[in-house]
């Protein structure tokens, strides 16, 4: 039985006027290959993004180093498990978790993704895809709410990678995506790798993705790269970003930025240098189009 | 037990029978979620759920190798993916995190067919799993030398002592742990053989790094009493029924030092003096 009360479609809440998450810089997804490159050196990263359940265990070295990475860096908490848009109820430990995890290291916010990860008490560990379908939209618009009240704080929904699209969907993601921004308050993450790979699987105008996402709402970009299999994309985050995406950032530069910027690399992990001089790329195209960015850099 | 495929209510569906309907595609390779699917804009729908089902099962088998990568190379050919893929089959993840997917993996190979004949295959996942365990287990002080000067002599006998949380100590009928030594320090593995009697494999957490260590049987048996609350004094008795009563004492202390010298130790305590039931008046306990 769904546990969260239906809210009128119409309906305002307040987690809509909190503050916007200052921007901040270019980061990266904290992996643990590059733990001691980081704590020994100094990268030039800005902030570093972790994947919340790798730090909902109950204890030893993960805890450990994030707490110590935490004492150096801003950093957001990105989860793959909330599970937001399920019809299941959600669990009660996983969101305690959760929110213990956040009271522990006060990251700079909260993120997951607009998708569900299975029903039945099964989790398949998936970023699946949801019809863009009003009663979608009302279930989804009271969990997000449900959630932003047990954390006591807003969340950022991103955007997922999709290779099947529903026949009896009722809008657009990005209109989706929009209204459910307005609805709740939250804040977006915007993946542009993801927004690619879903465009040329289904055919629509990624520019049309940026054109229609609510600018206000935009507090993070993910870079990522992909598999090419001619007829599809595979959404890997396992390679460096092509140059396809580096095109379709600028165009999310131009209308967002700015907007704090990480390479989240998932999978074939390099050493840190290399994803730090990828991340100067992103730094470089930002800065060319927004010269401020660079006075600030440097002040 | 796979959730039977829910009819779809086209051309609508609920989101929740669009979420049982993909769920089933994706466990059971049940296609009635492709009537509510479009073709892709270059590739048909059923390509691109596919997609979602490949994914599905290569994921949870990465997850099983990235916990059991010693077992994944002691197997020879495709038999850790044929048993992953049993397991995964048997065994759908209920966490929401996936750090969890893969605890059951031992006990499922101690009886699974495609392992059966092969013990070591169990004892082997056993340990790879308590050491996965120990590395993120809980926090907890460790008990030094120091913390039990505050006890006067005639305390000692009613010491009892808390294990670290982060402790697991395995039974293995077989050579696994010499397995597991070898696999660790990239050297041929010995041939798998049975052991009488069976051998007491003790992991645990030493700062941040996992360890693992045999225990001889009267170690064993010490620590294992220990960690139901035994007091020292007793413990010393049990020992004295195991070899040389003459020393019992001095072995059961030096098992103690060794096992705080390795943060095997979390706290001491006075135990309770239990009532005499003779002395029906007395208080219950005192301390």
């Amino acid at each position: 039985m769904q546990r969260v009360p239906p809210i009128p479609a119409t309906q305002e809440l307040p987690m809509t006027s909190s503050a916007k998450p200052p921007y901040l810089g270019f980061g990266l997804g904290l992996r643990p290959q590059h733990y001691s490159d980081i704590l020994d050196g100094s990268p030039d990263v800005d902030w570093f993004e972790v994947i919340s359940e790798n730090y909902m265990v109950p204890g030893g070295q993960p805890l450990r180093m994030l707490d110590k990475i935490r004492a150096r860096y801003p950093i957001v908490m990105h989860g793959v498990s909330l599970s937001i848009a399920s019809t299941a109820p959600f669990d009660d430990k996983y969101l305690a978790d959760l929110k213990a995890l956040a009271e522990r290291i006060e990251p700079q916010f909260v993120s997951d993704h607009l998708c569900w990860t299975g029903v039945h008490g099964v989790n398949l560990h998936d970023l699946l895809p949801i019809p863009y379908t009003r009663e979608a939209l009302d279930h989804v618009v009271a969990r997000i709410g449900y959630v932003q009240d047990y954390l006591q704080r807003p969340i950022a929904i991103e955007n997922v990678s999709t290779y099947i699209q529903f026949a009896h969907s009722e809008m657009p993601e990005w209109e989706f995506i929009a209204e459910l921004a307005r609805r709740t308050g939250c804040w977006l993450v915007f993946d542009v790798n993801n927004v690619f790979v879903s465009a040329f699987n289904h055919g629509w105008d990624a520019q049309a993705f940026i054109d229609n996402t609510p600018a206000d709402r935009v507090v993070q970009f993910h870079l990522a790269g992909h598999e090419h299999n001619t007829s599809h994309i595979i959404d890997t985050h396992d390679a460096l970003v092509p140059d396809e995406v580096w095109e379709l950032y600028r165009a999310a530069v131009k209308r967002f930025a700015p907007v704090s910027t990480i390479i989240e690399r998932d999978d074939n992990i390099p050493p840190l240098s290399d994803l730090v001089a990828e991340l100067g790329t992103a730094r470089a195209i930002a800065e060319d189009m927004l010269p401020e960015l660079r006075k600030k850099r440097a002040s | 037990m796979p959730m039977p495929a829910p009819k779809p209510s086209l051309p609508k569906p609920s989101l929740h029978e669009v979420q049982a309907l993909l769920q089933a595609a994706i466990l059971n390779a049940d296609d009635h979620v492709l009537a509510a699917l479009t073709d892709g804009a270059h590739a048909p729908r059923h390509t691109l759920l596919g997609v979602y089902r490949h994914a599905y099962t290569a994921r949870l088998i990465e997850v099983l190798t990235r916990d059991y990568p010693l077992l994944r190379g002691y197997m020879v050919d495709d038999q850790f993916d044929r048993l992953a893929d049993a397991f995964i089959s048997a065994h759908p993840s209920r966490s929401p995190n996936v750090r969890w997917f893969g605890a059951p993996f031992p006990e499922f190979l101690a009886t699974h067919a495609l392992a059966s004949g092969h013990v070591q295959f169990a004892e082997l996942a056993a340990i790879e799993r308590a050491v996965a365990d120990a590395f993120d287990s809980p926090d907890a002080p460790v008990l030094g030398l120091a913390d039990l000067a505050v006890y006067a002599p005639e305390e000692w006998e009613r010491l009892t002592f808390s294990l670290h949380p982060s402790v697991t100590l395995l039974e293995g009928s077989t050579n696994a742990f010499a397995i597991w030594r070898a696999l660790k320090d990239e050297e041929p593995p010995p041939t798998a053989e049975p052991l009488s009697p069976s051998q007491h494999i003790v992991v645990w957490r030493q700062g941040t790094t996992p360890k693992v260590r045999l225990m001889h049987d009267e170690e064993a048996m010490m620590f294992r009493e220990a960690g139901k609350g035994v007091r020292f004094g007793v413990l010393c008795e049990m020992l004295a029924t195991f070899d040389d009563p003459g020393n019992a004492p001095a072995r059961a202390a030096g098992y103690l030092q060794s096992w705080m010298m390795s943060d095997m130790l979390t706290s001491a305590a006075l135990s309770m003096r239990l009532r005499r039931l003779s002395e029906p008046n007395l208080p219950m306990a005192d301390q």
